[in-house]
């Protein structure tokens, strides 16, 4: 994200943080929600004498006909079996839920927090031991130990307290090591190791601020878990019978026969106080959470939106003159992609890009993070997240219009026609299934002939082998196997199906470099061998040089320029093409300065008027400002969409 | 969370795989250790617990007025609390080193573990019977309630949790998700309580696991009857614990279907029913067998409240009933039982894991 | 090399990390070799460039080398004074002259502190400057250095793209007025054209500052571009050294060929008329390095006596210092 132009310091960084708080909790209703109801129970319980009807613990109208009287005017939630006014009883009791909540709480977030934080900043034999205690008082039984203990001492207020404090710290200990361990280990906390900081440095202001919002969520779950017990002790006979918290209330009713007598009001209303009470701390929690930990609420499986088709041709297609000769597989032809977005405009990540890819062709798809060029690649074949949208352009394959095919058309297109090879196979296969096992069920699903016996593990073994990883790594799971190891694997269940087809996204970007030559290597070989064409996204440009025999370079979203390999290098035609490789490192060309391009790639949801490059092209003049470049064609095979090379050939 | 504190080049884990069957038992028996030890450490904060914190157990345990002064003592004598409680420490008053001459094997403590042994429990103070021959009736009603119950809450927790996930943000995610939050937050006897009284109106049992004299049924109408008693019970248990089911299956799922072997799978052509069915349910239902390790201690809490509000014959009820009539002998021994059987649960809970979670085994 | 010109001096270097296993009681059962005993000299003024394989142990040399990894023996002497084995007020004053700047900019910034806190936090803990006053003055300065504006001060990291956060970063390792910085890869996560505006703000800085560099990273060709003097690590140390020019167009390890012949190139013609050597399998493990000359399983010209004997690290010719059998 950039920081835009007009600069307004805000005046005090703690107001602009709690400002950006606010705005991101009040997005989520459930948290909104459970504020309010804990804020009202707050008030009821601090002006609980003004509110309430009657005095606590009144007797006013005590005599015995009051008894378990329904609701009325005098009592609007009735009598108790003491003929005490059960709304006064609920309002004050509210106090007494609330406070053994909070100070339990309270104790038991200090053991927590402390244990959480030695353990985790300690490590070795202390956390160890920390934890295995941790683990212990986790197992044994809460309730029946917390009713033990309380049996034993005095039921009071405060041995309630007390107990239920000193034994509600283990989730709160577990978090807070766990959050302790990851920010210890954060760089910037070594980095102040390096220039000398203390402990004490680093604790106070690198852990404890990103402990604390741990902590406050913490705090909310383990208040509403105390609330909770406290009233299953006060039901269970264990309360404090000075304190008539609600437990109380539902102890004396369930025992004093509310009922056989049918006073459902006496069992109800208390039981629905200590509800609301649970319910409105947990949609707090929740709140919260959501605040710290943004969870996302759409997956892969979310169904995606529909196939428009707006009709923006305008800036002609980028279909290559020799489509009549050679193979042509798949053929894009101005394809749009959006990302839609709540309430703003949408985002064009991919604006009327048009390319061809024969039988055997190896084409270099260049570009920088946020050109575009993933979204392109994922909407081929419709596998875009659910914010995403093809607003136009079609893409043939083999002849056939995948944009207008149904899922289950697509389906059968899929890794069978086009496979992909995705960028970091880090998590790309399934951890708790073998690697033979992924394969096969490729083979299994698209070639419905294949027979299941050993024939089907010799192909995957076969498959494996063309990919040089051993036949015995067929049983092997993927944390097994190294990164580079991953990788191939991945390209052999990629060919799996005899695909025509393959794309392969930045497939070593995160590899080293012999790795990566060994890959190239292979890809190369197999393209050679089984007539693959292959789609090779990039932003080395050492390796489109290396392997590719043409190039398509992106930016923000549209075809900067789009040739074969050697013209992209010796004659390149846009400013950003020509840029690109000055800022470039050549091993062979060490004296070469590294000129830079001044700026950033755009936010594709706040483009610029007119040509995208505008803002950072060296020959920009006034016409790139207002006017987007069409894609001019400047040789049979070489497009350039700037307004220099207009009328050129 | 959970990065790596130094680099590790990415043979180290091909270096260790060759020993994954071996792996397998050295872990197993490294579990069934530490809860051997855990176990142990349960019986004796147990001990402590009882003998500790009533100040003289005598007098704590024997409130009542009428015994006279020498029947107490020979209460005292019975119980073996005259003797010393562990070695060198009386009622945990530390004595001077030298003039320990006590016998360690005299103590309560050895005294305890060895009954405990051999499956003494003590005697009940207020009925006199071994503590282990009334909560050995007990024992099972307990299981039984619980075990029905978590059956019946995790499969349709586990249900419902798959169907708000794959539903996400639609109306069918919202109403799931709303209700388990409400059900959640429900006190459980609470809950007891509402649907004892309803089920009263339409004729259901009100306490007990089975009405008297039933055991001269013929068998069929006997688990009948039993049946009809469970049902409230279960139905409590249930509705509490499927809802935390619910939200930890939803979640756990919706992590799942966000990771990149969801999307290698879409692009595989597979349908979105084989994508649930074959990657994403074992993936998902790994931190719900967690939860439900970390879970049964809880459950037991839930128990005790059922059994106090139905008035169910299981350990939760001795507990209760012991507790009201301080009934000491009786209170430690169904803490005791309680608590190992939680052990053991969670024992198989994590072996289970183990079984399920092939990056576990090689270390 | 004289003395007085030598700014950092390495000796023997050696980081080992334990791996361990128990419950309760954790007790060692081996260890990784993540350094294993590298020696070299760095002189005022120059970028020394430290490359090799992911696992060959240059990042965690570069840790080290500042105390953030406790070494495991050896010594660091940087401006006469050792940093590894210096206490209390003498090691901070060390450690104001060695700086760091590290490869994530998204990870390498506290997200809840603002710019001005980043930036400040070296004076403050070397307490620098008496007043807040004074030290956001300075901060505004360092922010101007490395071309961001005095303005952006209050903001929070998550506001900044990836280039401008590393920038952030630069300014941070600036504030305790440094003589030597370790770059631990601090361009792997850029983009190609923000890679070379901080390429060429580094050098810029180099010069204005009198800077000494040591550049950790994997891309061979930016290396090159931006080093005086290159080393190449392989399973924890360093199998040759020489000045820039001479490694990249006459290298002698077999290990630094393949290294070389495996990067691309971005010029088409010439990629097609290149040989490699492309080495089969992937770097052993570092807790059982190979014996003899670690690199001998996977290298195309291996004789008998590499499997069992060391090879010497030896000068052959002005500079350029090689350890390796065949070469004489």
């Amino acid at each position: 994200m950039q920081s835009s132009t007009k600069i307004t310091e805000p005046k005090n960084q703690w107001t602009a943080r709690l400002l950006e708080f606010w705005r991101v909790f009040n997005k989520n209703r459930m948290g909104v929600i459970g504020l309010g109801m804990i804020g009202t129970l707050v008030i009821i319980a601090i002006f609980a004498p003004l509110i309430a009807p009657y005095d606590s613990s009144s007797t006013e109208s005590a005599q015995i006909g009051d008894i378990y009287n329904p609701p009325s005017a005098a009592h609007l939630l009735g009598t108790d079996d003491a003929g005490q006014d059960i709304l006064s009883n609920f309002i004050f009791g509210t106090r007494v839920s609330l406070i053994v909540g909070t100070f339990a709480a309270f104790i038991s977030i200090i053991i927590g927090g402390t244990l959480g934080l030695i353990a985790g900043f300690n490590g070795g034999r202390t956390d160890n031991l920390i934890m295995r205690f941790t683990d212990i008082m986790l197992v044994i039984p809460d309730l029946p130990l917390i009713v033990v203990l309380v049996a034993l001492t005095k039921p009071s207020l405060l041995n309630i307290i007390i107990v239920v404090g000193l034994l509600g710290w283990t989730t709160t200990a577990r978090v807070v090591r766990s959050q302790t361990l990851a920010v210890k280990s954060r760089k910037f906390v070594l980095r102040a190791r390096g220039i000398g900081a203390g402990n004490r440095h680093i604790i106070s202001h690198h852990i404890l601020p990103l402990v604390m919002p741990i902590l406050v969520v913490q705090a909310v779950l383990v208040v509403s878990n105390a609330v909770l017990t406290e009233s299953t002790l006060a039901f269970l006979g264990l309360g404090d019978p000075s304190a008539l918290s609600w437990g109380q209330m539902l102890n004396y009713a369930f025992g004093r026969g509310a009922m056989s007598i049918g006073a459902w009001w006496a069992l109800a209303v208390p039981g629905i106080g200590i509800v609301w009470v649970v319910l409105g701390l947990t949609l707090l929690g929740q709140g919260l959470e959501q605040v710290l930990n943004p969870r996302l609420e759409t997956h892969h499986l979310t169904p995606g939106r529909p196939v428009v088709q707006n009709e923006r041709d305008e800036f002609g297609s980028g279909k290559s003159a020799d489509e009549k000769s050679g193979n042509i597989l798949l053929d894009v032809q101005n394809l749009s992609v959006n990302y839609v977005a709540d309430g703003r405009p949408p985002a064009r990540a991919v604006e009327n890009v048009s390319f061809t890819l024969k039988e055997g062709e190896l084409m270099g798809l260049v570009g920088e993070s946020g050109c575009g060029k993933t979204t392109l690649m994922l909407s081929l074949l419709r596998l875009l997240p659910s914010a995403g949208q093809i607003v136009n352009g079609k893409v043939f394959f083999k002849e056939k219009d995948l944009t207008a095919l149904n899922e289950e058309e697509l389906n059968i297109v899929r890794w069978s026609g086009i496979s992909i090879i995705f960028q970091g196979a880090m998590n790309a296969l399934n951890p708790v299934r073998t690697v033979g096992d992924q394969i096969s069920e490729a083979i299994i699903r698209h070639l419905p002939d294949f027979p299941r016996d050993k024939r089907l593990d010799e192909r995957v073994i076969e498959l494996l082998d063309l990919v040089g990883i051993a036949s015995d790594q067929k049983e092997n799971f993927p944390h097994q196997y190294s990164g580079g190891m991953r990788q191939r694997a991945m390209i052999a269940m990629a060919l799996a199906c005899n695909p025509q087809v393959v794309i392969a996204d930045e497939p070593t970007t995160a590899l080293d470099v012999m790795i990566q030559a060994q890959i190239l290597e292979l890809l190369d070989d197999l393209r050679k061998k089984l007539g693959l064409a292959i789609i090779f996204v990039t932003h080395d440009l050492g390796v489109v040089a290396e392997i590719c025999d043409k190039v398509l370079v992106m930016y923000g979203g549209v075809t900067a320029e789009y040739a074969d390999v050697d013209t992209v290098y010796n004659e390149p035609r846009h400013p950003y093409t020509q840029e690109l490789i000055k800022a470039f490192p050549d091993l062979t060309k060490p004296k070469k300065k590294l000129t830079s391009i001044p700026g950033y790639p755009p936010r594709l949801d706040a483009l610029p008027a007119g040509c995208r490059f505008a803002p950072r092209c060296p020959a920009v003049f006034d016409r790139c400002h207002i006017e987007q470049p069409p894609l001019h064609k400047l040789g049979d095979m070489h497009f350039a969409s700037c307004h220099l090379v207009e009328g050129s050939k | 969370m959970g990065v790596e504190l130094f680099p590790r080049p990415h043979n180290l884990k091909s270096f260790t795989t060759s020993r994954s069957a071996l792996n397998r038992t050295r872990i197993l028996l490294r579990k069934i250790a530490w809860a051997l030890f855990t176990i142990l450490f349960v019986i004796v904060l147990n001990f402590f617990i009882f003998r500790v914190l009533p100040g003289d157990p005598a007098r704590a345990g024997i409130r009542d007025p009428r015994l006279k002064a020498e029947a107490i003592e020979m209460l005292r004598v019975r119980f073996g609390l005259d003797k010393p409680v562990i070695n060198c420490f009386e009622s945990l008053n530390p004595v001077k080193l030298g003039s320990c001459n006590v016998n360690p094997l005299d103590t309560q403590f050895f005294i305890y573990v060895r009954n405990l042994l051999q499956g003494e429990l003590g005697i009940s103070y207020h009925t006199n019977r071994p503590v282990a021959e009334v909560l050995g009736e007990r024992l099972w009603n307990t299981i039984l309630l619980i075990g029905a119950g978590q059956i019946l809450s995790i499969f349709i927790g586990v249900v419902f949790g798959v169907f708000a996930a794959w539903k996400a943000r639609t109306s069918i995610d919202r109403a799931a998700v709303i209700s388990s939050l409400v059900a959640w937050s429900l006190p459980t006897f609470w809950l007891g309580i509402i649907l004892l009284f309803w089920g009263s109106k339409f004729g259901l049992p009100l306490a007990g696991k089975a009405t008297p004299g039933a055991s001269t049924y013929p068998l069929l109408q006997q688990w009948g009857d039993i049946a009809r008693h469970m049902f409230l019970p279960t139905l409590t248990y249930t509705i509490i614990f499927m809802a935390e089911y619910t939200l930890i299956m939803r979640s756990s799922l919706m992590d799942v279907l966000s990771e990149d072997y969801i999307l290698t799978a879409k692009a595989k052509g597979l349908s979105t029913f084989q994508i649930l069915k074959d990657h994403a349910l074992k993936n998902a239902m790994l931190p719900l067998v967690t939860v439900i390790a970390i879970n049964l201690g809880f459950t037991v809490g839930g128990a005790v409240q059922i059994e106090s509000v139905f008035s169910w014959p299981g350990l939760g009820l001795a507990i209760f009933e012991a507790v009201a009539r301080r009934d000491f002998p009786i209170l430690q021994g169904a803490f005791l039982l309680l608590a190992i059987s939680v052990i053991f649960a969670n024992l198989l809970a994590d072996l289970t894991y183990t079984y399920l979670d092939p990056r576990v085994q090689t270390e | 090399m004289s003395d007085s010109n030598t700014l950092v001096e390495v000796k023997n270097l050696k980081k080992h990390f334990p791996v361990t296993r128990g419950i309760i009681l954790q007790r060692k059962v081996g260890v990784v070799r993540a350094v294993d005993g590298i020696s070299f000299s760095i002189q005022r003024g120059e970028t020394l460039g430290m490359v090799g394989e992911s696992g060959c142990g240059k990042t965690t040399a570069g840790r080290t080398m500042l105390g953030l990894y406790p070494a495991t023996d050896g010594s660091v002497i940087i401006d006469g004074d050792d940093i590894l084995h210096a206490r209390g007020k003498d090691q901070l004053k060390i450690r104001r002259k060695a700086q760091i700047i590290f490869q994530d900019p998204y990870a390498s910034l506290n997200p809840r502190w603002t710019v001005n806190s980043i930036v400040s936090e070296p004076m403050r803990v070397h307490k620098l400057f008496a007043t807040e006053k004074e030290r956001s003055e300075r901060a505004k300065d360092l922010l101007g250095m490395v071309g961001l504006s005095p303005h952006l001060l209050n903001r929070f990291p998550h506001e900044f793209s990836g280039g401008q956060r590393q920038r952030i970063g630069i300014a941070r390792a600036l504030a305790s007025d440094p003589l030597f910085i370790v770059c631990d890869e601090p361009i792997s996560a850029l983009d190609v054209s923000i890679q070379a505006q901080v390429v060429n703000l580094l050098e810029k800085l180099q010069d204005q500052l009198s800077l000494t560099y040591l550049f950790v990273a994997h891309d061979l060709s930016m290396v090159r571009h931006i080093c005086d003097r290159v080393a190449v690590m392989y399973l924890g140390v360093i199998v040759e050294i020489a000045e820039q020019n001479e490694l990249y167009e006459n290298p002698l390890h077999p290990y630094t060929q393949a290294l070389l012949s495996a990067v691309p190139v971005p010029d088409p013609r010439k990629e097609r008329a290149r040989k490699r050597t492309i080495l089969v399998g992937d770097v052993p493990s570092p807790i059982n390095p190979p014996s003899g000359c670690r690199f001998h399983p996977r290298c195309p010209v291996a004789i008998e006596k590499c499997k069992d004997i060391v090879p010497e690290w030896r000068e052959v010719s002005p500079q350029h210092w090689v350890a390796c059998h065949l070469v004489n």
